[in-house]
């Protein structure tokens, strides 16, 4: 049955598609959602208290009460705002945050598509996202809205600049724009691209939190400040996209970082036969899982809790055993490590929020033009320069792929 | 015709209203810009008038006592401590060294809880966010002292006219100690956060720049004056209880900018810790009241008494008539008189620094309104 | 700045110093929180909290004599204390009312209280409904307040 139904996926490939797009579109709706629920924990934890704990066990729940309260909060439109633009504003921003994932391999077999100029398109879809912010700012009809819509897309211009330069990088050494081919290059050289751009990624990385507008370069829309950001007009469900978008641009830059950078979906050596014992890694992740939840259900007091995560814990055991079964364990194994991945970048994401303070504008704007610019324009020549010397070896070394 | 301030691209007028996160109360600053630097600024106070100082021409001398605490709600101990003085000096009345003595190791500890309260909030208005719950979380420990000791936290009224109501706890000392011992790593650690931070340094140094003359033309004292490389406390220059017995060092700054009062902040409070330990050690039997009558009436006369307050000069004019209700009682609120130099500092910074340099200056609304 | 200073500022080591502290804070025992109203904060002896009128252990009666001693050193004049002369030509104590409400919890009453009849204890959880049920009788004073009590 199995068979016939791969056939019959594999003949329309557009329902195959269709079908691939439906999950994404819900994991990753449910990866947004507990991104917040993330960060408010690990925020807390790092500020020495608990972060939601009313909400469910846990405040796991608290995701879902959230989008209920955005969902049913009064929906303001402000007079004299552009009534239509005021209501795309937000769609534009989420649907170039989501379009994105189009592109993106999660693991070898498993993404929408396989465009061979790839990450062009990452790059100019997620730009597109811009529009909703500066629509966003202009359709509501006042100035503070406006100002801070003005400042967040010149920032996110600048260090749109300084990204894409020092992708460029990984393009010089990857020979190719598909970001399947890319990750399938770091296999064939047995070296993942961070070690042979270290100076790129490092760009890429500081690049990402000013895209996003996470601390230390989230001014135009702190709290404290006096322009109160792009979406000060907004509210209930508006908000809740806008909301949403940048958690997923979040998720889609810490998806090409790893993807061009940290190897995609390779386990840490992958082409080292002899580490092959890593790949019973979601095995052990499964029951670390159970183990920590467990821990925390004994010291709950609540029975009801305590239950909860017995359960949860029993069921993440569950979940390893399954996992055991070679042909899963060879299925899962692309996912869990892109996965695993996706998880550290968004945690230093959030360990940045916590810890450091905030640029000023100007000072955000001169990191980005006078250094991370130019670094990049650096990167780029010594890249060049380093590939032009290599190329004429042909020693069976992985460096020499770097020739080819 | 679209609104003409708005389009006019030379100067814009922006209220940073009353209701503001960042602006430590109900203070309301008008500024000008010039795109987005600041030419001009004008501070409208009075949101939280309370008429402090006229309840007190109604009340008696001890029962005006709890009163104070209310003015600068962020360091009530010292606030008593200069009223509680003041009265003493009209009176004439010694105080038993085992009071006084008291009397510093709590005024010192409120230091400790104003400053880190200062540390706290200013972290958080200059975008770090995890300062202000260290600090917070020290500034239970010195809550929880307070609390044990005159049964408040925060409006403590701790102090009596004459010496203290109630005698030390059963292991205040080895608290107070305790505390010390814990407290100075903490500093550390948030030195370790902010004091090398390359982003904490851009954002302090060279904000809110005033020099040492300008600061003592505008009155201005406290860890300002300090930071602007004045050498000036009053715990030195004129000393009150027994700041002339005990050894500490006044940390001065170099620049007057924003990350030199933050040094100089910073070091009083390990200074603090080095008062307490003194203090604690001298701490020995003895009455805790002096020879004052049951009903308090100086004779007639005036007395101007001020003591280093966490925020500056804290002053109490009091102008007695020889009833048992002051004729007058006077306030020399220090961040009303540090808040005349914000205009100064805030001279051709961008919209964005006026949040720290409001920060810096470590006002509180209580106090400038009264 | 000097070779030293160069690598610090090029490998971001300041901001890996403050990463490192953030990091070390996820330890468990790190974390401050008191889930009130669950755990309830341990309250000091001498903490000024609800007035209570203390009644004699053993008989009962009311401890206060009707002096007048704590209206006196009320800086809000909130006490009203009343008082009739009994057969005996005694003070006996009728009505007594606290305005909790402009109570700013100073203790001048309860320093002035001779017998200590006029305590203020350590519950802190007083919030009424209405106004007049900021007042507090004779009766309500010596009750004490009655909060509510979350369970989960």
């Amino acid at each position: 049955m199995l068979e016939s139904t791969q056939n019959f996926l594999v003949a329309n490939p557009l329902l195959l598609a269709f079908i691939k797009i439906l999950i994404i579109f819900t994991v990753l709706s449910l990866i947004v959602a507990y991104l917040v629920y993330m960060e408010r924990k690990v925020l807390a934890f790092m500020q020495a208290r608990l972060g939601p704990m009313r909400v469910g066990p846990w405040g796991l729940l608290q995701p879902v009460a959230d989008g209920l309260k955005l969902l049913l909060k009064e929906d303001i439109i402000p007079a004299g705002a552009d009534e239509w633009l005021f209501l795309l504003s937000p769609a534009i921003s989420i649907t170039a945050a989501f379009t994105v994932f189009a592109a993106i391999p999660f693991a070898g077999n498993f993404y929408v598509t396989d465009i061979n100029i790839g990450l062009l398109f990452i790059l100019a879809v997620s730009s597109l996202g811009i529009y909703g912010i500066i629509l966003g700012g202009w359709s509501s009809n006042s100035h503070y809205p406006l100002l801070g819509a003005l400042r967040s897309s010149a920032q996110l211009v600048s260090y749109e600049v300084a990204a894409s330069m020092a992708l460029v990088g990984v393009l010089l050494i990857s020979n190719s724009l598909s970001m399947v081919e890319i990750v399938k290059r770091q296999l064939d050289m047995g070296i993942w691209n961070v070690f042979l751009q270290p100076v790129a990624f490092l760009i890429y990385l500081i690049a990402a939190v000013a895209e996003t507008n996470r601390n230390p370069f989230d001014l135009p829309e702190a709290e404290s400040e006096l322009t109160a950001g792009f979406h000060t007009e907004y509210s209930g469900f508006r908000f809740a996209l806008y909301f949403m978008a940048e958690y997923t641009n979040m998720v889609v830059v810490s998806c090409i970082a790893v993807t061009l950078f940290l190897g995609g979906w390779l386990r840490p050596f992958a082409s080292f036969a002899a580490l092959d014992f890593l790949k019973y890694a979601p095995i052990l992740a499964f029951l670390g899982t159970a183990a920590f939840v467990l821990w925390l259900g004994l010291k709950s007091s609540v029975p009801l809790e305590r239950y909860f995560f017995i359960g949860l814990a029993a069921s993440c055991v569950v979940l390893a055993i399954l996992v055991a079964y070679p042909p899963v364990l060879n299925a899962i194994q692309g996912i869990f490590w892109f996965g695993a991945k996706i998880l550290g970048f968004l945690y230093a994401f959030i360990w940045y929020r916590a810890t450091f303070p905030r640029y000023r504008y100007d000072q955000l704007m001169n990191v980005g033009w006078r250094w991370m610019i130019p670094l990049a324009i650096v990167n780029l020549i010594v890249t060049a320069v380093a590939r032009y010397l290599w190329m004429s070896h042909h020693a069976a070394t992985p460096l020499a792929w770097l020739g080819r | 015709m679209p609104d003409a301030t708005f389009l006019d691209a030379n100067e814009l007028v922006i209220n940073m209203g009353p209701q503001h996160p960042a602006t430590h109360g109900v203070l309301r600053i008008k500024l000008k810009l010039d795109g987005e630097r600041v030419i001009g600024t004008e501070c409208i106070i009075g949101y939280l008038h309370r008429g402090v100082e006229k309840i007190a021409e109604n009340r008696t001398y001890a029962q005006f006592a709890p009163y104070v605490d209310r003015m600068d709600y962020c360091a009530a101990v010292t606030n008593g401590m200069g009223y509680v003085e003041a009265v003493e000096k009209l009176l004439g009345v010694e105080i038993p060294p085992r009071a006084q003595y008291t009397r510093m190791i709590l005024a010192e500890l409120q230091r400790i809880a104003s400053h880190l309260l200062w540390l706290g909030t200013h972290a958080l208005d200059i975008g770090a966010m995890t300062p202000v719950f260290y600090t917070f979380r020290e500034r239970e420990e010195v809550l929880k002292i307070f609390e044990k000791y005159c049964g408040a936290r925060l409006t403590t009224h701790a102090f009596r006219i004459g010496g203290l109501q109630y005698d030390l706890y059963d292991g205040f000392e080895r608290e107070t100690v305790k505390f010390c011992d814990y407290f100075l790593p903490k500093i550390d650690e948030y030195e370790q956060l902010l004091t090398k931070n390359r982003i904490w340094l851009k954002r302090t140094r060279e904000v809110g720049v005033i020099s040492g003359e300008d600061a003592i033309a505008y009155g201005v004292t406290g860890p300002v004056l300090r930071g602007s490389g004045v050498k000036w406390d009053i715990r030195k220059a004129q000393p009150y209880e027994a700041y002339d017995k005990v050894e500490f060092d006044v940390p001065i700054g170099e620049f007057g900018d924003t990350y030199d009062r933050y040094t100089v902040r910073m070091q009083e409070m390990r200074q603090s810790v080095r008062i307490i330990r003194q203090c604690v050690e001298r701490l020995g039997p003895g009455p805790i009241f002096g020879k004052v009558g049951k009903v308090i009436k100086p004779p007639a006369g005036e007395v101007y008494h001020s003591i280093e307050a966490p925020k500056g000069e804290l002053g109490y004019y009091v102008v007695s008539d020889g009833t048992v209700n002051p004729y007058r009682v006077r306030v020399r609120p220090p961040s009303l008189i540090n808040l005349q130099a914000f205009d100064k500092m805030a001279q051709g910074h961008l919209v964005a620094d006026i949040v720290a340099i409001v920060g810096t200056l470590d006002i509180v609304l209580g106090e400038v309104d009264r | 700045m000097d070779w030293k200073d160069f690598l610090r500022r090029i490998f971001f080591v300041d901001l890996i110093k403050g990463l490192r502290l953030t990091f070390s804070y996820q330890r468990p025992e790190a974390t401050y929180t008191e889930q009130y109203p669950l755990e309830r904060p341990p309250v000091a002896e001498r903490y000024r909290g609800a007035p209570r009128l203390n009644n004699h252990p053993q008989s009962g009666e009311t401890l206060c004599i009707a002096c007048n001693l704590c209206s006196i050193a009320c800086p809000e004049n909130l006490i009203v204390v009343g008082w009739a002369r009994t057969e005996d030509r005694k003070k006996r104590l009728t009505t007594f009312t606290y305005d909790l409400s402009r109570c700013m919890f100073c203790g001048l009453c309860e320093d002035a209280c001779p017998v200590d009849a006029l305590e203020l204890t350590q519950d802190f959880e007083i919030a009424q409904y209405s106004r007049e049920g900021m007042i507090w009788d004779r009766q309500a004073l010596e009750e004490g307040p009655k909060p509510v009590r979350y369970t989960r």
